[in-house]
């Protein structure tokens, strides 16, 4: 295994990190399973792709790819606490919904972004310290959150819906709050493969959920999550260890047609150890 | 401070209403028992008190907040978050972006208070502590939430005798310094009568005593059995025993 596939591990790592930490937030925070990581993080990478092919620079690109997302991320949680759809059903409408929106928006399956600039270069240690600052600006805020008084209530409404209410906390705001976040950061994601790639598909959001709840699943499986400290570190842990694996795998010989089969192998093989355990999924 | 007037609940499939023509006025700091069979009615009325269950006809009115103390303790309490969070997050009524550990002192002070030890827990997830130390936390909880109205269903009757004489105790010294307004379900005859300025007794949904007072005080365990196994009996010659449903 070279040192050009590690440190490929570890970028691409990085930005699967992000989608890891989309997932965690509605899942362990909020108990809610939200699937629309495949819908959003494409949405994110279209958003992105069209802003830049019209001029944008590549940094206003970014937010803005994150707002567009984090709204599909509200409009999860309306759907969930107005219609009371189920939450894996909310994720799968929307997520297949975005699939059109996304080919309305770019007018196109695919925009080739080579001549359109932006954040990343051949310099692969420069690139993931680009994605560190802005992984770092987005998480650290997030855990300064978690420890105020609006972020023990938004924790509170995950764990024990029933004692929230009795305390006055809105199921509601927090829901959405915490929907938006995830949105983001799928946005975010999506926003940083399109402009390493420099190449956005229509198609790149399949599967991008099971390799995140594998990198989390995996994370905690490493570190738990019994502290605020460890469930937040759970997911970048998590990414990297992943990405090495897939790694390790393909430089032993796996068809790269395999790793989907290979991360739904890891993936049931991470809750089969914390059945054993004792531990819910 | 907290008013029913005739108020009726029905649930879909139950033959008969669960709450008939209830009718109870408190006044601030009033401390009121409530006893009755199982299915009597009585937590049916704490859940219309405190806004989990709409009343079919008839009107409440709550001149203040509602905290609860439950029977599951699980219920009640968040296990996995430490018990500084536990605490912390049931005294924010106006949450700010400012940091819960801010509190930290006064919690710890507030559970020294009791006397039992629990301070050394502070940081540790609630877990750790046995049921009857949780709901201890839990009584604590509701009695620093800021909130003037407390419902307490049957918050003791999980726990041992020592730990329930223990919390009883606590619970009404903090309602009485509180100033409180306080509802408690108890099936402790016992308790009902020691504690509290008011009694009410329930059966088949409506309210068949309601002392208070020089009556209360006056009242025996003994009595009061013999007054709720009259009405068990006349439900036995009724329906047979049990509701029916």
């Amino acid at each position: 295994m070279s040192v050009d596939l590690v440190l490929n591990g570890l970028q691409q790592g990085l930005i699967l990190a992000v989608i890891a930490y989309g997932i965690m937030i509605p899942f362990r925070f909020l108990d809610f399973a939200d699937l629309t990581a495949d819908g959003a993080y494409p949405l994110g990478g279209t958003i992105c792709a069209v802003c830049m092919s019209a001029g944008l620079y590549p940094a206003t690109a970014i937010p803005i790819s994150m707002v567009g997302a984090g709204i599909m991320g509200i409009c999860t949680a309306v759907i969930y606490l107005k219609f009371r759809i189920n939450s894996m059903l909310a994720g799968v409408i929307l997520s297949t919904m975005a699939y059109s929106v996304n080919l309305r928006i770019m007018g196109k399956p695919n925009i080739a972004l080579f001549d359109c600039g932006g954040f990343f270069n051949a310099n692969i240690v420069a690139n993931m310290l680009i994605i560190t600052v802005l992984l770092a600006s987005c998480i650290i805020p997030f855990a300064v959150f978690l420890r105020t008084d609006f972020g023990l209530r938004f924790r509170a409404v995950g764990l024990n819906p029933g004692l929230a209410k009795l305390q006055g906390i809105s199921i509601k705001k927090y829901t959405i709050l915490g929907l938006f976040i995830a949105g983001c950061m799928f946005g975010l994601a999506g926003s940083l493969i399109v402009q390493l790639q420099n190449y956005m598909d229509v198609g790149i959001g399949v599967g991008i959920l099971i390799h995140g709840l594998a990198s989390l699943m995996i994370g905690e499986a490493i570190i738990g999550n019994a502290t605020l400290n460890r469930q937040l570190a759970a997911p970048l842990l998590g990414a990297l260890v992943y990405q090495q694996v897939q790694g390790i795998a393909l430089s032993l010989g796996l068809a790269p047609s395999d790793l989907k089969f290979f991360t739904g192998g890891i993936v049931l093989l991470v809750i089969a150890l914390k059945r054993k355990e004792g531990k819910a999924l | 401070m907290l008013s029913i007037t005739n108020a009726t609940k029905s649930f879909a499939g139950v033959f008969e209403p669960v709450l008939r023509d209830i009718n109870i006025s408190l006044r601030e700091g009033e401390f009121c028992t409530v006893i009755g069979a199982n299915g009597s009615g009585k937590s049916t009325l704490l859940k219309i008190i405190s806004g989990e269950h709409r009343l079919d006809s008839g009107e409440i009115c709550r001149n203040g907040d509602v905290s609860q103390v439950v029977q599951d303790v699980n219920k009640g309490t968040i296990p996995t978050m430490t018990m500084l969070e536990n605490i912390a997050m049931s005294r924010m009524k106006t949450p700010r972006f400012s940091f819960y550990k801010r509190h930290r002192n006064e919690i710890i002070d507030k559970i020294s208070s009791l006397n039992i030890g629990l301070e050394r827990f502070i940081d540790q997830p609630l877990s750790v502590l046995s049921g009857g130390q949780r709901q201890t936390i839990a009584t604590l909880m509701a009695m620093n939430s800021g909130r003037k109205i407390l419902l307490l269903d049957e918050h003791t009757s999980a726990l041992d005798p020592k730990m329930q004489r223990l919390l009883m105790e606590y619970t009404a010294k903090s309602v009485r310094e509180l100033g409180l307004t306080t509802i408690m379900i108890t099936h402790n005859m016992e308790d009902a009568i020691k504690y509290g300025n008011r009694l009410i007794m329930m059966h088949r949904g409506r309210i068949v005593t309601d002392l208070n007072g020089h009556e209360k005080s006056e009242l025996k365990v003994q009595s009061l059995l013999e007054m709720f196994h009259k009405f068990e009996d006349q439900n036995l010659l009724h329906n047979g025993g049990g509701n029916v449903r």
